[in-house]
């Protein structure tokens, strides 16, 4: 244990937990309102990064449907991200209008909202994969412009790299959790849509249209899930279709440590799961993958509400 | 030829519905658990490692064919003990919670076998031993199983046992105030379902002759619980109906190559929104119109 070791890994945990923090707020803002876990979210990531990519790169690929086929243009990463995100949000609103609206509409049991929400999981990744085909996409290195790779610091004889990604990360991340902050307390819409969080029936009748909330709420989520999805894919690359799965099960541990519907505990969930993964020892680095799944079961035994959660007393 | 042309399928259909019924038990008592796939999982590394490595070889010579058995009973034990471990502590959990940690379960699991030498990492162990040529043979295996799983699982519903878990499932403090001990019968609903899933894994490793951490995918608990959910959650028909029909589907589909998973994820969104009793649901109003 070095004090450069104990930096690094302190950037790297920040840098990826605060991604794990973006991506798992997506999750939480749909299940305070619904109280149900969106499993397309995982699905929106992917797709969110896909768009971005296209969007910067200008192309599809050379597998798939869309093999060869390339758009007029190619936007600078600041203009792709942000449309990429944009467009996420749309297939989040898809998600609610394909596999949330008609069973609610028959008020049908949560559980089938789940499977449901898996089936329109399966059918974005597929679709995804039917028209980009099931290679891994990296996102070259010329996108950032004219910046460095990496920033390099000398301290005590021994380096310090941190790559400008994750700076990038981390900035836009932060940026994006204070616009959020601000959005639900500061704004009208953002407060009709904590009323409707806390009660949906009372805010109908204090004239809140539900269902739009419900769908802005969907819209919100899926731009967050494709920000982090572009942001994670810039970083290490596009895993193919499938690339959102394990990252959707990691932002399950990630709400639930913080506690199921919380804002806040969501961003303290992300920052302990990705500071976690981060210090782990380089010897058990193979076991990086179970550390967001044991914290996640030790938590939900010693106290199931989560970190920040409230303790819901059931009535009988 | 409709035999040779579709064994495997037949027998993935038992198979599946099998592993379905794994997880029928704890939602019969009201707990969604998604933890079946890691002890079938676990039931198919004993019977691989059992089946393959030189440290059992002496077994293998002894018992011969019934070394299969041994194989299962095994997978039961360990799968009903390891089953009672997680499941009291977990079960104190209520609904997507307890789901959650049941995921947890698995993908801890998932990492531990990529780790351990003795499970082959990520390739995983191959050329387990097969007892039948025909792969129609394994319905010697599946079938029985599943017959008696169909017995009791209607019979259960009769017991009080199964009447404690409806109880539980339909208001859990009520039949708590009736005096039903529902942490004890939660745990038993649960360990019933891990020990299945045990057997039924143990019995799946010569039938797929490989095993690997891709058998306990996330993807394939899903499908377990798309099972249930798509035959019918409450009735003891329901996996098996649910099993037919999503592991036939794509075979049905082979002509739309790539589009037939897209064309799974339609059918588990139409059946979700069209049919919320499942298929079994649907024949059971089907018939009630015939008689009125």
């Amino acid at each position: 244990m070095n004090i450069v070791f104990l930096l690094q890994s302190f950037i790297n945990g920040l840098s990826i937990g605060s991604v794990y923090a973006i991506f798992a707020l997506g999750y939480t803002l749909v299940f305070s309102i619904l109280g149900i876990i969106n499993f397309a979210h995982g699905a929106v990531f992917t797709l969110g990064a896909y768009c971005t990519y296209a969007l910067a790169v200008g192309d599809f690929g050379l597998n798939g449907l869309l093999a060869g086929m390339s758009l007029p243009f190619r936007l600078p990463f600041p203009l792709a991200l942000l449309g990429g995100s944009l467009l996420a949000g749309g297939i989040g609103v898809l998600v609610e209008r394909l596999a949330f609206r008609p069973l609610r509409a028959k008020g049908a049991d949560p559980l089938l909202a789940l499977v449901s929400s898996l089936g329109v999981a399966l059918i974005l990744v597929n679709c995804l994969q039917f028209l980009v085909g099931a290679e891994i996409y990296a996102f070259p290195s010329g996108i950032f412009g004219s910046l460095p790779m990496a920033m390099v610091f000398k301290m005590d004889g021994k380096v310090l790299a941190v790559r400008t990604v994750q700076i990038i990360i981390l900035v836009v991340s932060l940026a994006m959790l204070l616009a959020l902050a601000w959005f639900m307390n500061r704004t009208r819409m953002g407060k009709a849509l904590q009323a409707t969080a806390e009660n949906p029936e009372t805010a109908s009748l204090l004239g809140i249209h539900v269902d739009r909330y419900i769908l802005s709420t969907f819209f919100i989520s899926g731009a967050l899930g494709g920000l982090s999805g572009t942001l994670i894919g810039a970083s290490f690359g596009l895993a193919g279709p499938y690339f959102g799965v394990s990252y959707g099960l990691k932002g399950l541990a990630v709400i639930v440590l913080g506690g199921l519907g919380s804002i806040p505990g969501a961003v303290l969930g992300g920052l302990v799961i990705g500071l976690g993964e981060a210090f782990l020892p380089p010897d058990y680095s193979s076991m990086k993958e179970a550390v967001a799944f044991v914290m996640l079961f030790v938590i939900l035994l010693a106290r199931p509400q989560g970190l920040l959660g409230r303790q819901t007393i059931q009535k009988v | 030829m409709f035999l040779e042309n579709y064994g495997f399928l037949i027998v993935a259909i038992v198979q599946q519905a099998l592993l379905g019924m794994s997880l029928w038990y704890p939602l019969m008592a009201g707990q969604l658990s998604l933890a079946s796939i890691g002890f079938y999982s676990m039931g198919g590394y004993i019977a691989a490692i059992m089946g393959t490595s030189p440290a059992f070889a002496a077994w293998r010579e002894a018992l011969g064919p019934a070394l299969y058995p041994v194989e299962w009973l095994i997978a039961l034990a360990a799968s009903a003990l390891l089953g009672l471990a997680v499941g009291i502590p977990a079960l104190r959990l209520r609904g997507i919670y307890l789901a959650l940690a049941t995921i947890a379960f698995v993908q801890v699991l998932n990492v531990v076998v990529l780790v351990l030498d003795v499970t082959g990492g990520a390739v995983g162990l191959f050329g387990i031993p097969q007892p039948f040529e025909s792969r129609l043979g394994y319905l010697w295996f599946f079938g029985p199983l599943l017959a008696v799983m169909l017995i009791f699982s209607a019979r259960l519903t009769r017991t009080v046992a199964g009447r404690s878990f409806m109880a539980i499932r339909e208001d859990e403090l009520a039949a708590q105030a009736m005096g039903i001990p529902t942490t004890f019968e939660k745990v038993r609903a649960f360990v019933i379902g891990c020990g299945l899933a045990g057997v039924v894994g143990a019995m799946s490793a010569p039938f797929l002759n490989t095993w690997n951490a891709r058998q306990s995918s996330f993807d394939a608990s899903v499908a377990c619980l798309a099972y249930v959910l798509i035959g019918g959650a409450r009735s003891v028909w329901g996996p098996l109906l649910g099993a037919a029909l999503l592991v036939a589907l794509p075979e049905v589909l082979r002509p739309l190559k790539d589009a037939r998973l897209i064309m799974n994820g339609i059918v588990l969104v139409v059946a979700c929104i069209y049919l919320p009793q499942g298929i079994a649901g649907l024949l059971a109003s089907l018939r009630r119109r015939e008689v009125a």
